[in-house]
């Protein structure tokens, strides 16, 4: 170990996080090796290492001959500190090697409030942070994850994004800086090779040019770069790499489990959610492949809880056949099984009698809106019935704790849609009173709402996003309308997610942006004791930059987007066609009902979306 | 044999050093599963794997010796074990010998330390001659922590808890040698090493090293 770490650990919380050494760590021989590739997760080890999309990555990537991907992770302040004091520049688990000697050095960005990470991380490394300040002798800094799509606020700062599912896609990249590499070609050169790769996007062979009114006029390619970059996906889930043997961490990490991912899209079409549109098609693993590759995954990390991960889990099609498949296994083993991501009108007394066998005492359910009338606006097709009919399954099987979730700030929201809020828990209230079998022990109620932020490639993705006052007011409106002690509310800051909606929808100047709040000390931003709104306000002032044009604007279709070089399948005219649907509050069937051309398939060329394989 | 009290020795050294108490039964936990050696579970609403560690060890401490007592219940021969779970396990633990059980925990007395002071200038001129003087007190009384103490502290006499002691000088470290009181209570060789550098500020060393080399029970022989 180095001894400058040594020296350190004993003085930081949690050491066991900068160590590595865990079971099923991938060890290689660094002179079998000629390219070293460095995964960096722009959050604490707790978090990253919950990450399946990295999981899934470091052993894609680590499956390659001469090829050793290592991870490294965002340190907690106390550890940033006493490795600047220390002068021990970033370095990667495994080897402990610095991270600036490898040959690429990949972020995996999954939230907006994790890019001042990017950048803290790249300056703990000791590489600089603009991608023109780097030449061949550094590591071509990449980026990928959900948001790569729209990613232009870090575009300044990133050599190469990967776009889409990687499982592929970064083997192929790799494979060309090989090849590149050895051919002793230039860092351009190499980018310019990469660009022919589909889902490759190199912000540096775009020309931006602005509008006097501030939004984009033009994005033009160069160096034989596409005009559209095509997101990558895996056509085939059940003969996709799926991590079986995975690093099992010595020290809690946030989700300690095996995490079973059972389709990707969702055929659902929530008008506010991003990854709806963007992981579409809908592709589902057999319930035979999810069996077998859950249990091996028990066999060999000896964990004895397993979550099932999807964006809606009651959508799976063979859900019941996969639950007894797998309690046939987990069962006798004592292994308990969650299911996260339920939709209240999809839940049935099956699955919850399947699961009150391995243990279930909270439900949670995001109707995330208080009346029809909204949640037919935003395409969330739950009705009060349905809502009610699975709390009075959970009621009558003795559970005695129930989450809501809801949006406050949704477009074409009124007064009236926040008191419903309150009117829902009532009932929800009622419903426990009617059908639990134990009055005595008490309900517990617990309302959430965050502030709504319209992101990029979603029919809200032209919308403004409310002021924080308003924000504020419907916040305070909907506390006064609870009166019932069994009925807790919970709600977001709104300042962070104001910032968020600025950073969502940001362009390439907000590069400078970023740039300042980290020079200022901004940094693990999505954490509330690290987060300062000031910070951010500040910085924004010195780049000459509203933060309301970005969050607080209404674009008009015309406008050209930030994010309009990235094609994730759906079309922006369909898009388009479905804020108009939000906006005459008609709902848009589920694409099992019927297929509404969304666009997404034109990603598997003859083949079909959400194909029903049993 | 299934059913009866059994206990490992093992080593936590290198990067496991880091891992802490709690982690480690954790870890063991599944190791076990992961192993396919078959273990008591508890018998309340939420089943898990039970594994007793009787000497917590400080995150961040190398130790020659750590003990965990489990139930088997499988037929597996005790003897297999070690390489069965040194299959499963991470990086700077390991397994060395899987045994019966005979001698309760209550019965520990002492632990052999060794503890490095580590002085990257040198060491300082007198070390030897303060630790002479340090540990020939009659007594050395300090003031712990308590939560269950009205003071909010308990008075704790250091001398008698330190069974023996020698000290090796090095051009950059000195070697201390400790056998200490293992339990009820038990003396964490960093309390002595803060005791001493707070009364003699010179001798701060510039890093401090701990590893645990042996356990001894009440009648003086190698505790297993």
């Amino acid at each position: 170990m180095n001894p400058k770490l040594e020296r350190i650990l004993p003085r930081v919380q949690k050491p066991a996080r900068y160590t590595g050494g865990e079971y099923r760590e991938i060890q290689k021989d660094k002179a079998a090796v000629d390219t070293r590739f460095a995964f960096c997760f722009p959050d604490t080890y707790e978090i990253g290492m919950s990450n399946l999309g990295m999981r899934i990555l470091y052993g894609a990537i680590n499956e390659m001959d001469g090829v050793w991907c290592e991870r490294c992770f965002a340190p907690w302040g106390d550890m940033e500190e006493e490795m600047r004091r220390a002068e021990l520049p970033l370095f990667a688990l495994e080897s402990g090697d610095p991270i600036r000697d490898f040959d690429l050095v990949a972020f995996s960005l999954g939230y907006e409030m994790a890019y001042t990470n990017v950048l803290n991380m790249l300056d703990l490394a000791g590489i600089p942070l603009y991608a023109s300040q780097r030449d061949e002798s550094w590591p071509i800094v990449c980026a990928g994850g959900t948001c790569a799509y729209h990613a232009e606020p870090l575009a300044d700062f990133i050599d190469l994004f990967f776009l889409g599912e990687g499982e592929e896609l970064d083997p192929e990249v790799i494979e060309c800086y090989r090849a590149c590499k050895k051919q002793g070609k230039s860092k351009t050169e190499f980018l310019e090779e990469a660009v022919k790769i589909q889902g490759v996007y190199v912000p540096a062979f775009y020309q931006v040019a602005y509008n006097e009114d501030g939004t984009l006029r033009s994005m033009t390619p160069t160096h034989g770069a596409p005009a559209k970059v095509t997101k990558r996906i895996i056509k085939d889930l059940d003969s996709a790499y799926y991590p079986t043997h995975t690093i099992v961490p010595s020290t809690e990490i946030v989700h300690d489990r095996v995490m079973l991912e059972l389709f990707r899209g969702c055929v659902r079409g929530c008008r506010f959610c991003q990854a709806g549109y963007c992981y579409r098609p809908v592709r589902a693993k057999t319930s035979e492949t999810l069996v077998r590759q859950g249990i091996e995954a028990c066999v060999d990390s000896g964990y004895q809880e397993m979550t099932l991960t999807s964006l809606s889990s009651s959508d799976y099609r063979p859900l019941t056949c996969l639950l007894d498949g797998l309690l046939d296994y987990c069962e006798p083993r004592n292994i308990n099984i969650s299911l996260p991501s339920l939709r209240a009108d999809g839940f049935s007394m099956g699955i919850m009698r399947r699961l009150q066998k391995a243990r279930k005492s909270s439900m949670t359910f995001a109707p995330e809106a208080g009346t029809q009338r909204l949640r037919d606006a935003i395409n969330k097709n739950v009705t009060e019935d349905d809502l009610l009919q699975s709390c009075r399954t959970v009621f009558e099987g003795g559970c005695s704790a129930v989450k809501l979730y809801f949006m406050l700030g949704l477009p074409t929201e009124t007064d009236e849609d926040v008191k419903g809020i309150a009117d829902l828990a009532d009932k929800v209230y009622q419903s426990w009173r009617a059908y639990t079998p134990n009055r005595s022990k008490g309900v517990r109620i617990t309302i959430s709402t965050s502030f709504f932020v319209p992101k990029p490639f979603t029919p809200f993705q032209w919308e403004k996003q409310i002021s924080m006052e308003e924000y504020q007011r419907r916040v305070d409106l909907l506390r006064s309308c609870i009166h019932n002690r069994s009925i807790v509310y919970n709600w977001h800051d709104g300042d962070a997610s104001y910032v968020e909606a600025a950073l969502a929808r940001g362009d390439r100047r907000m590069s400078r942006v970023l740039e300042e709040v980290w020079r200022s000390g901004g940094r693990l931003d999505s954490w509330s004791e690290y987060f300062d709104f000031e910070r951010w306000m500040n910085a924004f002032r010195k780049a000459g930059l509203d933060p309301d044009f970005y969050a607080c604007r209404e674009r008009p279709r015309c406008e050209l987007l930030p994010w309009s070089v990235s094609d994730v399948g759906v079309r922006q005219d369909y898009l388009w066609q479905e804020r108009e649907q939000a906006y005459r509050g008609v709902i848009t069937p589920d694409c099992r009902v019927k297929c509404m051309g969304c666009g997404a398939t034109r990603l598997i060329p003859g083949e079909k979306c959400d194909v029903d394989r049993g | 044999m299934a059913g009866h009290k059994n206990r490992l020795l093992f080593r936590k050294e290198e990067r496991g050093v880091y891992i802490s108490h709690l982690d480690l039964m954790a870890l063991f936990q599944r190791a076990f599963l992961r192993a396919g050696v078959a273990i008591w579970q508890t018998q309340g609403y939420n089943r898990h794997s039970f594994v007793s560690l009787p000497l917590p060890l400080s995150v961040g401490y190398s130790s020659r010796c750590e003990l965990l007592e489990f139930t088997l219940e499988s037929d597996i021969p005790l003897d297999e074990i070690p390489a069965r779970l040194n299959a499963t396990l991470p990086e700077g633990i390991v397994v060395e010998r899987c045994y019966e059980a005979e001698i309760p925990f209550k019965r520990i007395a002492a632990i052999d330390w060794t503890v490095a002071l580590e002085y990257d200038d040198g060491t300082p001129e007198g070390v030897l001659p303060a630790l002479e003087e340090f540990f020939a007190q009659e007594s050395c009384v300090i003031q712990k922590p308590s939560k269950k103490s009205k003071k909010g502290y308990t008075e704790l006499d250091l001398i008698p808890m330190v069974y023996q002691w020698d000290a090796a000088e090095e051009p950059h470290a000195v070697n201390l040698h400790l056998r200490l009181m293992a339990q009820n209570p038990g003396l964490n060789p960093a309390v002595l090493v803060g005791t001493l550098t707070e009364r003699r500020p010179e001798l701060t060393p510039d890093f401090v090293r701990y590893r645990r080399n042996e356990i001894f029970g009440a009648d003086g022989g190698i505790f297993r």
